[in-house]
């Protein structure tokens, strides 16, 4: 299963921490500060409505029918709503003063002589009442504040707050989005790094830049692994390509002398005879061994330069089709040319691409009683060569593994197949690569394999 | 009794060749250096050569040019490696072919006897291009003046070969089989270094030929 992207995470890392802080800090700002200015408030609420009770009781006291207009004016000067009662009944209250504002539990606590005082949340609204007891004269007064300004003010401040954390969680996001982009690019280049190393393209190398200090010593490190395998990657093809030269002094003698004894074939007795056949049969995959091998070293050193050419495609698989048949003693299968190819150019080194068909329908001679046909056909900018047997076709989990050298699959296990050297499909690729194209292998239209070669198209004219 | 000159520094593969060429009826003259080789051959009269490249002192290419500069016998030169500039030099030092080692003794064997029964030419008509003039019969090509210009009989097969298609096509493949007398080995640079040989010693501008056409792709063409 993929993990999901560090740059994601540590994007939402950041985001969601810089959120939650964000938030935390907003809710405490706005609850102390909600406390802090509600609670002043109703002290202050609470002082002026004893007072006003105060009031309430002395013109009861002396002059009674001016309770209305002191109500008034109390309602003028403080902005809020009073109400008196008296024996369960409303005596007077401010103009635009509701009785609905005072719950029966309030006035029953208040007739019981209590000082009563509640935050009532209502329609909307925020109000705080408080109720007092005037014994003297057998009355209750209360006084109802309306806090609305108080909550505009604390709206605001939660609108202020909340802008502020979504600006910081923001902030925390292209934080992340920094930090992220800091501490993952170098990770994405040394990915990309490594898989066209592994693709072939071996002097890739990282660009040492000023970047953090640990982000350089990664870089320097890996490169000094790249240069490191590189370089032992040149020894053992040297050695390969040594091993192999130092054979052939001696392979050619070996091959000289067998065919000498060959020529005296009558004079020897009948074991002499089948030893030699099978010294001859040896010596033959002894030398295309040694022969693969150079060829292959020499590729792999870089040693020998290709001779690249542009060449009509359809001439030039129809030649090389020819020789390597002629050169194997094979039959030449038939050359099929889809209708809509045209007379596509390739680029292409002759002798190696030559080896490449060689090898190709000798594979297929070896392992599928012989090609069927090599069809032609344009896949947008690409040359499709397909090298078509009726074989028993290749094991898909062994489709991977054919191009490898000495890859030896369940075909080549099998009784009475010809042994290989093990090396011809592995040239086949390298070749294919070197010309800019791929090589694939998949199911033929007749049951068996297909190799398809890919070669880019040459479009321009001139040599 | 067909006569070979095998020139090679290796005791045992310049043993080994001597045996199979004499077990198919050769007689062998072997050189381990090109000098003795060389030596060698202006007493005897050779049929063809067979060079090594990696000679100690004179080396093969050297070799090979002493004894084209002194015959047109064919010589097949013995190339360590298969670098195209080593077959190259080898062809350009006066070769007519090449096998790299290691080699397989009978692809040797039949390049040598291809180059011997190859020696009668088929006759083609006299012709002229340009300045020169192609007597096939005499095999001879003479300048306008008189002159003779050398080729070769490798050189001159190809020529005549090509004269003979009438300005069609031939592709390396064919002049491989028409010229060397090989039905499946060889290499296309052996025509391609023949035919550059070839075009240095009759086109007036090497470069940009006009007698000895390239068709690209397919093969080459003499136009007259």
């Amino acid at each position: 299963m993929r993990r999901r992207s560090l740059r994601l995470r540590l994007l939402v890392t950041f985001g969601l921490g810089a959120l939650t802080l964000s938030s935390l800090f907003a809710s405490l700002t706005y609850f102390g500060v909600q406390h802090l200015l509600v609670n002043n408030r109703q002290q202050n609420d609470l002082h002026q409505t004893y007072a006003n009770a105060a009031l309430v009781r002395n013109t009861l006291y002396t002059s009674p029918p001016e309770l209305a207009n002191l109500l008034n004016s109390i309602q003028n000067a403080t902005s809020s709503s009073v109400l008196v009662q008296t024996h369960h009944q409303w005596l007077s209250r401010s103009i635009g003063a509701s009785t609905n504002d005072v719950s029966p539990a309030i006035i029953k606590a208040v007739i019981a002589g209590h000082a009563v005082e509640q935050t009532i949340y209502a329609k909307g609204r925020l109000i705080f009442v408080v109720g007092v007891p005037i014994p003297a004269v057998e009355t209750q007064f209360f006084e109802v504040f309306q806090l609305d300004s108080l909550n505009h003010t604390l709206s605001t401040l939660l609108l202020v707050l909340a802008a502020g954390a979504l600006l910081t969680s923001l902030v925390g996001i292209s934080g992340g989005l920094w930090v992220s982009r800091r501490a993952v690019r170098p990770l994405e280049e040394v990915s990309l790094a490594a898989a066209m190393i592994a693709d072939g393209a071996l002097n890739t190398r990282l660009v040492v830049t000023r970047a953090d200090r640990e982000v350089q010593r990664l870089t320097e490190s890996f490169n000094q692994m790249v240069s490191r395998l590189v370089e032992r990657l040149e020894r053992d093809a040297r050695f390969a390509s040594d091993v192999s030269h130092e054979m052939r002094s001696p392979l050619t003698t070996l091959a000289t002398t067998a065919s000498v004894l060959q020529q005296h074939r009558e004079e020897l007795s009948p074991a002499a005879q089948e030893s030699l056949d099978l010294l001859l049969a040896d010596l033959s995959i002894f030398q295309s061994l040694v022969e693969d091998l150079l060829e292959m070293a020499r590729s792999d050193a870089g040693a020998v330069p290709l001779v690249i050419e542009t060449v009509p495609a359809i001439e030039l698989v129809r030649q090389s089709v020819r020789s390597g048949a002629q050169r194997h003693g094979i039959d030449e299968p038939a050359i099929e040319v889809d209708a809509g190819l045209g007379e596509p150019l390739v680029s292409v080194d002759r002798r190696r691409f030559e080896r490449v068909i060689t090898n190709l329908i000798d594979n297929a001679h070896r392992y599928a009683q012989g090609a069927v046909a090599i069809r032609l056909s344009r896949e947008g900018q690409l040359l499709a060569i397909n090298v078509d047997d009726a074989g028993s076709g290749v094991a898909s989990e062994e489709r991977e593994h054919v191009f490898e050298r000495f890859f030896r699959g369940r075909a080549a296990h099998d009784r009475g197949i010809a042994r290989g050297t093990g090396l011809g499909l592995a040239l086949v690729r390298d070749h294919v690569r070197a010309f800019g194209g791929s090589i694939s292998v998949e199911d033929s239209p007749e049951g068996g394999a297909r190799f398809q070669i890919r070669l880019p198209i040459v479009t321009e004219e001139g040599e | 009794m067909p006569r070979i000159l095998i020139v090679e520094d290796d005791d045992h593969i310049r043993t080994a060749l001597r045996l199979m060429f004499e077990g198919e009826g050769f007689a062998v003259d072997d050189a381990p250096s090109g000098e003795i080789g060389v030596a060698m051959f202006s007493r005897m009269t050779s049929d063809i050569a067979i060079v090594d490249v990696m000679l100690p002192g004179m080396s093969g290419f050297e070799t090979c040019q002493v004894l084209r500069a002194e015959s047109d016998l064919p010589i097949v030169i013995v190339s360590a490696r298969d670098d195209t500039a080593d077959v190259v030099l080898g062809l350009e030092s006066g070769a007519d072919d090449y096998v790299t080692k290691p080699f397989v003794p009978e692809e040797l064997l039949a390049r040598v006897k291809a180059h011997l029964r190859r020696r009668p030419e088929k006759s083609t008509n006299a012709f002229t291009m340009g300045n020169l003039h192609v007597v096939p019969d005499e095999g001879v090509v003479r300048h306008r003046d008189g002159t003779e210009l050398h080729l070769t009989s490798t050189e001159f097969r190809l020529l005549t070969d090509l004269a003979s298609m009438n300005g069609k096509v031939l592709s390396r493949e064919d002049l491989l089989e028409r010229v060397w007398g090989y039905d499946y080995f060889g290499d296309s640079r052996l025509v391609d270094v023949h035919i550059r040989r070839l075009r240095m010693k009759i086109e007036p501008d090497p470069a940009n030929p006009t007698f000895l056409v390239t068709v690209r792709g397919t093969g080459y063409k003499l136009v007259i």
